[in-house]
C-alpha cells in the first residue's frame, strides 16, 4: 500500500514538474506504437475486407490463421523476428536488430492479425448486399470501400483499439528485438521491467500509471470518435 | 431507352441459370419478369444492373453495355428487394443515392422533397433508415430508385415481405410513382396479381428460358405452353389427349356444355361471402367458386362439370 502512494505520488511528480527522460519514452513509446499501428492499419483492414468478402480457395484457411495471429504471444514474435534480424540471421546484413525500426516491424507483426481479424468480422457483419447496392449507384471502387468503411466503422476504430492497446502494453516482443538501450529504444513497459528490477517500485510503478494514462487517452480519443452519431 | 438481350447464358456451378436467345424491354413501358422462385428473375435483372456478366451473350441499355461508362452515372436505377440502407437518416441515403447520380446538391434537396411528398415519407425524412417499419422501409427504397429518374427502373419483388395493408397501398400507388418518376420499368415477381396490377408487358421466365413475351393480355390469352397457363392460374387438364387450360373462373357445375368432367369434391370451403369448392378431376386439382345461391355439393360425391373458357395448349 506504501508503495503504491509513493508510486501516485512519483508519478504525479514526474507528470507535474516533467523529466525530460520520462517525456522522451512517452514519444518514443507513442512514435513506435502509433507507427507499427498505422503499417497494421494500412495493410490489415484491405486484407480483412478481401477475407470478408472475397471468394478463393483458402479463405478460411487465412481466416483461421489470422484468427489464431490474434492470440500469438509478443514474446514469440519478438524471438522470431530476432532470429531472422540478428546479426547471424538471414537478414542481419541490414543492421536493424536491436532498433526501434525492428520494435515497429515486430509490433506491426503482433497487431495486423488483430486489425485483419476485426476488420473481417466487421465487413461480414454488414448487410451483404451494401456493396451491391453502392455499385449499382454508380459507386467506384474507391468511393465504395469508403462507405463502406463508414459503415463497418465500430468494427475499425475496435481494431485500431485492439492493435495499439496490445502493442503498446506488450513488453516481450521490445525487449527481444529492441534491447531496452536506454535513450534509444527504452519504452514504457521495458522502462517498467528494468526499474522494478533495479527495486525502484515507486518509480516502476508511476511509469505503469503513465502507461495507463495514455493507453486511456489514446482509447478515449478513439471510443469518441467511435461513437458519433452519423448526420 | 430500350433494354435488349441476345443469345445470353449464365452458368453456375456448372448449373445453367439462364438462357435467353433473344429479349426486349420496350422503352417507356413497365414490364413485369414473372415466373416461379429460381427461374433467374433476380439474375436477369443482376444482368441488366451490370452487377453480373454473361458467361456469353450481349446486354444492352440503350445500345450501350450496362454499369459505368467513363464516368457518368449508371443509367438505371435499383431496388433491391432486400432493403438495405447506409448508416444515417432516410435523406442522407436518398441525397447519397443522388450525389453517387451526379445530381447537384441544390437539386438534390428538390428531388428529394419531391419524391417524399409523392411516396408519403416527408414526415420520416430525419428518422434513421435502418429503423423503419417493413412498409416505411419499402416506401424509402423505392424512393431511392425513383428520385434518381433513371432511364431504366429495376424493382426486385417491390412488395414482397410486407404486411397486408401496406401492400394494398403499395400495389395502388406504385403504378402512379413510375408514371411520374421512371420511364422503361423493369420488375421482377413471383407474384401473378402483382404483375397484372403493375405492369402492363409480361415476361414469362421458366427454368432460366424465356416461356411468353408480350403484352400481359396477350400472354394471358394464349399461354400456349402448359407451365406458362399453371402459372398465370389456368387449370391444365387433358381431353380426348388434348391439352386445354381453363382459366380463373372458367368452371361452371353442370355437364351439359363441352368440354365437360367429372370432378371429385373432396372440400367445401366457406370464404364468406361465397363458398369454393375444392377437389379433382383425376390427378388434377380444381378450384371451382359457387355464385350466391348455387346448390352446394357435398363433400365426397362425384360432380359433372364444364369449362365455358378454355385455351387449347401445346
Amino acid at each position: 500500500m506504501n508503495d503504491l502512494a509513493q508510486g501516485v505520488l512519483e508519478a504525479t511528480r514526474l507528470l507535474l514538474w516533467g523529466d525530460r527522460e520520462l517525456w522522451a519514452i512517452v514519444g518514443r513509446t507513442l512514435t513506435i506504437s502509433g507507427l507499427a499501428t498505422f503499417f497494421a492499419m494500412m495493410v490489415g483492414v484491405p486484407a480483412g475486407y478481401a477475407l470478408a468478402r472475397g471468394r478463393f480457395r483458402g479463405r478460411t484457411a487465412l481466416l483461421a490463421l489470422m484468427n489464431t495471429g490474434m492470440g500469438m504471444p509478443p514474446v514469440v514474435v519478438g524471438l522470431i523476428v530476432w532470429l531472422l534480424l540478428t546479426r547471424s540471421g538471414p537478414f542481419g546484413g541490414l543492421e536493424l536488430i536491436y532498433t526501434r525500426t525492428a520494435m515497429v516491424l515486430a509490433q506491426f507483426l503482433i497487431a495486423a492479425p488483430l486489425v485483419v481479424g476485426f476488420t473481417a468480422a466487421s465487413v461480414q457483419a454488414l448487410p451483404p448486399q451494401l456493396p451491391d447496392l453502392l455499385t449499382s449507384l454508380g459507386a467506384g471502387r474507391l468511393r465504395t470501400l469508403w462507405l463502406l468503411s463508414g459503415e463497418a466503422r465500430l468494427g475499425l476504430l475496435a481494431a485500431v483499439m485492439a492493435g495499439f492497446g496490445a502493442i503498446v502494453s506488450e513488453v516481450g516482443a521490445s525487449m527481444t528485438v529492441g534491447g531496452n538501450l536506454r535513450g534509444s529504444t527504452r519504452v514504457l513497459t521495458t522502462a517498467i521491467v528494468t526499474e522494478t528490477g533495479r527495486g525502484n517500485l515507486s518509480v516502476a510503478l508511476a511509469l505503469g500509471l503513465v502507461l495507463l494514462l495514455l493507453a486511456f487517452m489514446v482509447n478515449a480519443a478513439l471510443t469518441l470518435l467511435q461513437q458519433r452519431r452519423p448526420h | 431507352m430500350d433494354v435488349t438481350l441476345e443469345n445470353v447464358t449464365v452458368v453456375r456451378g456448372g448449373r445453367p441459370v439462364l438462357d435467353i436467345r433473344a429479349l426486349s424491354f420496350l422503352s417507356g413501358r413497365t414490364t413485369a419478369v414473372f415466373g416461379p422462385n429460381g427461374a433467374g428473375k433476380s439474375t436477369l435483372l443482376r444482368l441488366i444492373g451490370g452487377l453480373e456478366r454473361p458467361r456469353g451473350g450481349l446486354v444492352r441499355i440503350g445500345g450501350a453495355a450496362p454499369g459505368l461508362l467513363d464516368g457518368k452515372p449508371p443509367r438505371h436505377a435499383f431496388a433491391f428487394q432486400e432493403r438495405v440502407f447506409l448508416r444515417g437518416t432516410v435523406r442522407r441515403n436518398l441525397d447519397l443515392a443522388l450525389d453517387l447520380h451526379h445530381v447537384p446538391p441544390d437539386e438534390r434537396a428538390v428531388r428529394i422533397a419531391e419524391v417524399a411528398a409523392e411516396l408519403g415519407i416527408a414526415a420520416i425524412l430525419d428518422r434513421p433508415a435502418r429503423q423503419l417499419s417493413g412498409g416505411e422501409a419499402q416506401r424509402v427504397n423505392l424512393a431511392r430508385a425513383l428520385a434518381l429518374r433513371a432511364p431504366v427502373t429495376l424493382l426486385d419483388e417491390p412488395l414482397s415481405g410486407i404486411d397486408r395493408p401496406a401492400r394494398t397501398h403499395l400495389l395502388d400507388d406504385l403504378p402512379r410513382w413510375l408514371a411520374t418518376f421512371a420511364t422503361t420499368t423493369i420488375l421482377v415477381t413471383h407474384d401473378r396479381e402483382e404483375a397484372f396490377r403493375l405492369a402492363d408487358q409480361l415476361v414469362v421466365l421458366v427454368g432460366g428460358a424465356v416461356y411468353a413475351a408480350g403484352s400481359k393480355g396477350a400472354v394471358f390469352r394464349d399461354p400456349r405452353d402448359p407451365a406458362v397457363a399453371e402459372l398465370l392460374g389456368y387449370t391444365v387438364l387433358s381431353c380426348d389427349g388434348v391439352r386445354l387450360g381453363v382459366p380463373p373462373g372458367g368452371f361452371r357445375i353442370g355437364a351439359e356444355q363441352s368440354p365437360a368432367f367429372t370432378l371429385e369434391v373432396e372440400r367445401v370451403v366457406d370464404m364468406g361471402n361465397h363458398p369454393h369448392l375444392l377437389g379433382r378431376v383425376g390427378d388434377v386439382r380444381v378450384d371451382i367458386r359457387l355464385g350466391p345461391g348455387e346448390a352446394v355439393p357435398a363433400a365426397g360425391s362425384r360432380i359433372g362439370i364444364s369449362a365455358t373458357q378454355h385455351v387449347s395448349l401445346r
